[in-house]
């Protein structure tokens, strides 16, 4: 018997699967980030025990530093295996009236809303150029750094997938 | 090697396959080279069969592109408790003797 | 299953997340599965200035295969029920090979 196993079932009985992780995500708006470096925000409406899910209303936001665009892209249907992860805000409200201060927590519903105050919305021409010179700079870098590990006696195994 | 015993598998000091001497360095100081142009050295206290690692006051030296003088240089980072996700793992020896 | 019995024993603890794009996330472990994916509560991203799309975001839920480093805390891991552990689930992964 697993020496640890004694000291885990001391605990509550929270189910530890991948379904009981994302089962509190379902019919919120969420942020996924993919690989590829995509970041899509939209509502989770499935999921599996694969982390592959169904996102509705899916809009994707095009990150380049600080400067940010939106595309609205409609319904996804994402392999888990891309998942990089799943993440969930929180927006406060504060309603002060006269005698009582109400703080409520709303699921979020508006992705502009949610953009945060350090970011700048763009154009799509305009983030698409960000996002060009970003890469072009990058692969220079990562050329440059790869003909020098190559000359200590590392191997490169950079993976275009591991872009985010 | 199709004809080990079963009574050799469940001897800790019999070495029949190459994650028995990862067992042999358990409690030891162990050098591990990782995917990414990474090295760690830490103390091993626990391993599996995927290589997921967990380590102890650990040295970790990642090699980088230096910006600006387009140097490859080295940055070490120190770590009390730190586990390792196997599929990273590319090798895991005692300390090298530099 | 070692480390995933391990991590339960480390839920509700605070540790940071070190993925393999070399994005660090602090957080309170609450829960994690089979495949050591991991949900963090509350968590704060570590170099924030470089990811601004994550600023709003209180839990996330990370797929195991994209963590590089979990950070933990020293004080609540038993290294010598670790290493034991180790021993047991090695000698029943070579006694599960050696039976097929």
């Amino acid at each position: 018997m697993n020496p640890l196993a004694l000291d885990a079932a001391a605990l509550p009985s929270i189910i530890f699967t991948t379904a009981a992780q994302l089962v509190d995500c379902v019919d919120r708006r969420l942020l996924v980030v993919l690989r590829d470096g995509r970041k899509l925000i939209g509502i989770l409406r499935s999921f599996d025990q694969y982390a592959n899910l169904v996102l509705q209303d899916t809009v994707e936001r095009i990150v380049v530093g600080s400067l940010y665009n939106d595309q609205p892209r409609g319904v996804y249907i994402i392999r888990g295996e891309n998942v990089v992860l799943v993440g969930q805000t929180v927006r406060l409200c504060l309603i002060f009236m006269i005698v009582i201060a109400i703080i409520v927590l709303t699921p979020m519903q508006d992705p502009e809303k949610e953009a945060t105050p350090l970011m700048k919305h763009v154009s799509l021409d305009e983030i698409f150029e960000a996002q060009q010179q970003e890469s072009d700079s990058r692969r220079q870098r990562e050329e440059l750094k790869n003909s020098k590990l190559i000359d200590i006696g590392f191997s490169i195994d950079s993976q275009a997938e591991d872009m985010y | 090697m199709a004809d080990v015993t079963t009574a050799d598998q469940l001897d800790d000091s019999v070495v029949s396959e190459p994650l028995d001497l990862v067992r042999l360095s358990l409690s030891e100081r162990v050098f591990v080279k990782l995917k990414g142009d990474r090295e760690i050295r830490g103390t091993l206290h626990g391993y599996d069969s995927h290589c997921n690692l967990v380590l102890s006051e650990v040295e970790e030296t990642v090699y980088v592109m230096d910006d600006d003088s387009d140097v490859l240089k080295t940055i070490k980072k120190q770590s009390e408790m730190l586990f390792v996700r196997g599929d990273a793992v590319v090798l895991i020896s005692p300390p090298q003797r530099t | 299953m070692l480390f995933f019995s391990f991590y339960k024993t480390l839920i509700d603890e605070e540790v940071i997340v070190e993925l393999k794009n070399d994005m660090s996330i602090r957080g309170t472990l609450k829960s994690v599965d089979q495949f050591l994916n991991i949900k963090l509560d509350d968590i704060s991203v570590l170099d924030e200035i470089k990811y601004p799309h994550l600023s709003s975001v209180k839990n996330v839920f990370i797929r195991g295969s994209v963590v590089r480093y979990v950070h933990l805390p020293a004080a609540v891991v038993d290294t010598t029920l670790l290493e034991d552990a180790s021993r047991k689930e090695a000698a029943s992964q070579a006694a599960k090979a050696g039976g097929r």
